[in-house]
This record gives structure tokens, sequence and C-alpha cells, in this order.
């Protein structure tokens, strides 16, 4: 006896029922999917709509942003064009010339990775500085050589990346680009005695911007190839450099910053010539690419550790020797799976370059505070000024976020 | 004429086998646990040997030994002619010498399938890269995917993954092929791709080592099957008589485990 079924719909192929699809299924399954996410929607909407409606109504209203524009340039450079730091002379091209080499290199960067990330990257932000020649200040404080110089650097990028294009730039190029670049700058910025225009600058006069951006570069530069080191030291059998290494890497993460900072003062005149005593810019940077470089470490020793041993056999049994193994098998692997701890920590290292102002250096932050303090009519616009220098720090470290992002989806072709 | 001369070389090695690997009473411990107890057995040119044995038996360590990703702590490991000790000059010419494929194929996955052939033979033989990827495409064709030398591993199958294995080993020019169970992290249906390449490399006449449970391809292509338990050797036969007759009562009951 077969027991028979009245027909049903099976094997039809049906659309699924309309809760499920479009603007109101998304709605019903993100939004209220449950009594209790029903409750948490309300009541985070209300948030978000009194949030952006006072918020609002006191950013276009309520705000008075002026004192951004006084403050200006040195909000840029710091005290570097003052009276006091460049007597008699405008210094302002000096930092501008370097940005130069710096647009420059974006357009060798985006000829060398032939689109992508890197072109975009390039054009936006040349556009960016092009566009602050606009800015509507008077011919005394903004002159036409200054604006002139901003426009520049959109020529600046495309000769780049002409140059790399036609020359066929190697990865050994633009790291040689990269380097003599960064010296040129500390000359411009730094200055030559007797050479007429390039009259020295004093390090304590350098601040704003300028300064966190210089010594992130060097941290960011240096802590990784440190990093690299203190982590393969750790791993050594060497007993001697496992010692160090982990002794480096313990009392450098144990520190505070601030603390690292202060000690400087004292410490780093013991270890190197009279010349660099008094230069708490070389101070800073070494002090913040140590401190980095054992965080660093730390991170690529936790990717080295999730390889799969499988890895290191395959390369030594095809006779790979063991620093072949380290250098083509091991790091590449180990690096692309932290990346997101290594942006993360150069993340952190650009806002800790703020940090400076401990040892008498007016970064970005502390020259805001100190113009503030130093000018009373400005006091109630201090809310102002810290929500723009917020959106200033946000604007950099979002954009080494996304061009992370971007690498790692460009580096994730065949990995699992 | 040459290949004439080639083949009546290779009669008489049939003949008066001439050893490549000899392993003389090898002791292996980890730590208190005495893997390896006592192994010596030869492996003559040519010859394909198939080590059976059930889990932790040591044959797996045994192999491994041979080009000296495990170190063994007493004993003789002599590989075509170099005795393997603590220099690693001796090492490498060794590592050069053999090639190895192992059960997880651990291709390298940040290289494509071509860099991960041609990588040694660049760095460690310092052949031309292009001398290297003519090799490499020669290769991928024996193993049957010219096709994919641009992918990466991880786009490949198990069992194609297994043959670019099979390749970079070979792109070595090794003397003799070490592989550690080649099949067992494969589905059913790869398994037979992944052995048809080593029949094939077992007829070009190979010295090949392979830990393998693989019944069928033992019993067809080997010259011998070695037994281990506990870390021993406990029998050492043809493929026939192992498998219809074997003598040591543990050999008799891992086979009739393995064939039920």
């Amino acid at each position: 006896m077969v027991a028979v079924f009245p027909q049903t719909s099976s094997g039809e192929r049906l659309p699924p029922p309309r809760t499920e699809v479009g603007a109101l299924g998304w709605v019903r399954q993100n939004l209220f999917n449950s009594k209790f996410n029903a409750i948490l929607t309300v009541i985070s909407a209300a948030v978000i709509v009194l949030a952006l409606v006072y918020g609002l109504r006191w950013i276009i209203s309520g705000a008075d942003w002026t004192v951004i524009g006084v403050l200006g340039g040195q909000m840029v450079i710091g005290q570097y064009n003052t009276e006091a730091a460049c007597p008699g002379q405008n210094c302002f091209w000096r930092p501008q010339v370097s940005l130069l080499l710096v647009s420059a290199m974006l357009g060798i960067a985006w000829a060398m990775a032939g689109g992508g990330v890197a072109r975009r990257l390039a054009i936006g932000v040349v556009i960016i500085i092009a566009l602050f020649a606009l800015l509507p200040y008077s011919f005394e404080r903004m002159g036409m050589d200054v604006r002139l110089l901003l426009v520049a650097n959109i020529p600046a990028m495309l000769a780049g990346w002409a140059v790399a294009h036609y020359t066929r730039m190697t990865g050994r190029g633009i790291a040689i680009y990269g380097v003599a670049a960064f010296v040129i700058t500390l000359i411009l910025l730094r200055g030559i005695p007797g050479v007429p225009g390039l009259q020295p600058v004093l390090v304590i006069y350098w601040g704003g911007i300028t300064l966190n951006i210089l010594l992130a570069v060097v941290g960011i530069s240096l802590s990784l190839p440190i990093g690299i080191a203190l982590a393969l030291g750790r791993r050594s059998n060497l007993p001697v450099v496992k010692l160090l290494c982990v002794v480096f890497i313990e009392v450098f993460r144990g520190v505070p910053l601030i603390t690292l900072l202060f000690m400087s003062q004292v410490l780093v005149p013991l270890a190197f010539p009279e010349d660099f005593n008094t230069n708490s810019l070389f101070r800073a940077g070494i002090i913040i690419t140590l401190f980095s470089s054992a965080y660093m470490a730390e991170n690529i020793r936790g990717g080295l550790q999730a390889l799969h041993p499988g890895q290191a056999e395959a390369a030594r049994a095809l006779g790979l020797a063991g620093w072949q193994t380290t250098m083509l098998i091991s790091l590449p692997q180990a690096i692309r799976s932290v990346i997101p701890a290594i942006v993360g920590q150069f993340i952190a290292l650009f806002k800790d370059t703020s940090l400076v102002y401990i040892i008498g250096m007016l970064d970005v932050v502390e020259i805001s505070r100190a113009f503030i303090q130093g000018n009373a009519q400005y006091l109630g616009n201090a809310k102002e000024l810290f929500i723009f220098l917020a959106l200033v720090f946000w604007v950099f470290t979002y954009t080494m976020s996304y061009v992370s992002q971007k690498v790692e989806e460009h580096l994730g072709v065949g990995v699992r | 004429m040459i290949r004439r001369d080639f083949s009546a070389a290779q009669r008489e090695a049939k003949d008066f086998p001439e050893p490549i690997v000899v392993c003389f009473d090898v002791h292996k411990w980890y730590g208190n646990f005495h893997a390896l107890r006592g192994v010596t057995t030869l492996v003559s040119r040519g010859e394909k040997v198939v080590v059976v044995g059930p889990s932790g038996s040591g044959k797996s360590t045994f192999i491994r030994t041979i080009n000296r990703l495990e170190e063994h702590q007493r004993g003789d490991i002599i590989v075509d002619g170099v005795q393997l000790t603590n220099d690693t000059r001796n090492i490498d010419r060794i590592r050069r010498d053999v090639g190895m494929v192992f059960q997880q194929f651990n291709l390298f996955p940040h290289l494509s399938v071509m860099q991960n052939i041609t990588l040694a033979p660049i760095k460690v033989l310092k052949t031309r890269r292009d001398v290297a990827e003519d090799t490499a495409m020669e290769l991928l064709t024996r193993v049957g995917i010219p096709e994919q030398a641009e992918k990466y591993p991880g786009e490949l199958s198990g069992g194609q993954q297994q043959r670019v294995a099979i390749a970079r080993a070979l792109a070595m020019r090794p003397q003799i092929m070490l592989f550690d169970e080649p099949t067992s992290a494969l589905d059913p249906e790869m398994i037979r791709e992944v052995l048809d390449v080593m029949r094939e490399l077992a007829e070009s006449g190979m010295t090949m080592i392979i830990v393998s449970h693989e019944i069928g391809f033992a019993s067809e292509v080997a010259d011998r099957v070695i037994m281990f338990d506990e870390g021993e050797i406990v029998e050492d036969a043809p493929p026939g008589e192992f498998f219809n007759n074997p003598k040591h009562p543990r050999a008799q009951a891992f086979l009739s485990q393995i064939l039920s």
C-alpha cells in the first residue's frame, strides 16, 4: 500500500517570499529580527537623530571656525617661519619644496604599482594640497609664491610618475629615491650655514603637523626592519642573541613612551656625540623608533609562530639554506598574515608622535594648545580647534588603514 | 648507442645493486620516547621501497632522517656516499640530492606554481631563470598540469597541488625521492592522479622510498615492502611475499587490519 500525498510544489523553482528580499527583507533580517533587537534599533535611531540634529546645528550656526584660520600656517610648520627662527627671511618655501619631493614620490609609487590604490592616493593627495592654494587669506598672510608652490605639487607628482614610468624604475630605485628625498628634506629644513637663503633653523622651532609626519616617517620606516630583526633574534637558537632581544623587547614594551622620552634627555647624550645632545628631534626619533620596534617585533613573531612548520621543512628539504628559508618563505608569509597588526602599530605610532610635547617640542596638538592658552580671546574656541585636530589625525590614519586594506586585497591572491 | 649502454648499466645494477642509502643501527629519541630502535637497511640505486606500519611506528621519522629533517642520535646514515653528520655542508649536499613530497603538500602559498618550482633551482643551483622556467614547464607537462603554471596553490585541487609538489622536488634533479604519505590527505578521486604520476616516475628508474598504505600501488610498483612497528623493522620482503605470506606475527596482525 503506497501512501498518496497531495501534490506539493516540490521541484519547482519559486522566488523567495517577499519578506526575505529587497529593502523590506533587509530591515526585517538585520534590524527587527527579535524583540530585543527591535528595541535596540529604536533606541539607537533616536540617539543618532538627536546627535545629528544638535551636532549639525552647532557646526553650522554655533561654531566659530575662525581660530583655525588665525592659527593657519603654524599648524603646518610650527614656529619655523617666525622672526625668531628665521630672521629677516621667508623660510616657508623650504618645507614646501620638501612637500614637492613627497608628491613626486607618490607619482613614482603610482607608476610602479600601475594604478589601483596608489593612483587614487597620488591624485587625491596632490589635489587636496593644491586646493589649499585657494584659501581665502590676504596676500600678506599667504603670498603668491606659497600658493604657486602648493599648486606645483600636481606637476611634481606627474613628473615623478613620468620619470618612473619611462625609466622603468625598480623597487630599489624607489627606495633610493625615498632615502634621498628624506635626507634632502632634513638638509632643506635644517639649512646650511653660510649658504644664502638656507640659513640654519634650529630644530626647536620645527613643529606643527610637519614634525608629527617627520617623526612618523622615521619611526615607521625604521621600526619595521628593526622589529623584524628583533623577532628573528627572539626565535634564534643562540642564547645570547635571544636573551638580548628578549630584554630589549620587554624593557621597551614595559615602560611608557612618556617615561622613555623623559629619560631620553638624560640617556641619549651618554651614547651620542655632543652635537646630538641639543637635538631634541633626533632624541625623539630614536625613542619613538625603538619603542615601536619592540611592539613590531612581537607582531611579527606572532606571524612567524602561526606559520605551519611544514613550510620551513619543505624549503629546507629543497636545499635552501636557513637564511634563504627565512627571507624567502617564512618572513613574507608571516608579515602578510600580520599586516593588520603592523598597520595598527603604524597608526598608534603616528598618534603617539604628539607626545613629544613632553620634551618641549611644539607638534600640531601642542602648538594649538599653547595658542589657545596664550590668546585669551580664543579660549572659547578650543572646541572647534580640537575637533579640527581630531579630523586631521583621522584623515591621516584612515588613509593608512585604507591603503593597508587595499594592499591586503592585492596580496590576497591565491592565499586561502 | 648511449641509450643501450645505459640500459646495460641498469641491468648490471639489478644484478649487483649499488647501495644509495645505507642505514646502520639508527636510533632516534624524542625526549624519553625511543622513536627509532636500531634501524638497519639498504636501498639500492633504482630500487622502490614502500614503508608501511601502524601510526606512531616510526616510519615517517625514518624517512625524515634520510634528509636530516629529523636528527638521529646514534648509528650511521650514508646517502649517495655522503655520511650524515652535523656538518652543514654535507646536509646541504644531501638535501640537494634527495627530493621530498609531504602529506600536506607544503607548497608555498605566497608563490605561484611556477615560482614554487623554480625557486630552489634558481637560489640553490644558481640556474638561470629562463632555463629553470623551461625545466619547470617540462615537469608540469610531465605531471599533466602545464596550464596551471601561473596559478597560486590555493587555486588548485589537492591532487593538482600534490603533483606540483612532485614537480617542485624533481626540479632539483634528485637522485632519490622520498614520499611521506603522499595520498593520505587526498579525496579518493584525486589519489589516482597522484599515483599515476608516481608510477610513471618509478618506470623512469628513480630511486623511491614511499611511506604509503596504498596496497595496490605497493604490490605493483615496489621492489620491497618494509614494515615498521614500535621503531623497528619487523618485516622486509618483496611485495608478493609480504602481502600474501607475512612471517612476523605483528605484520600478520597489521595486514589483517588494513585488508579487512
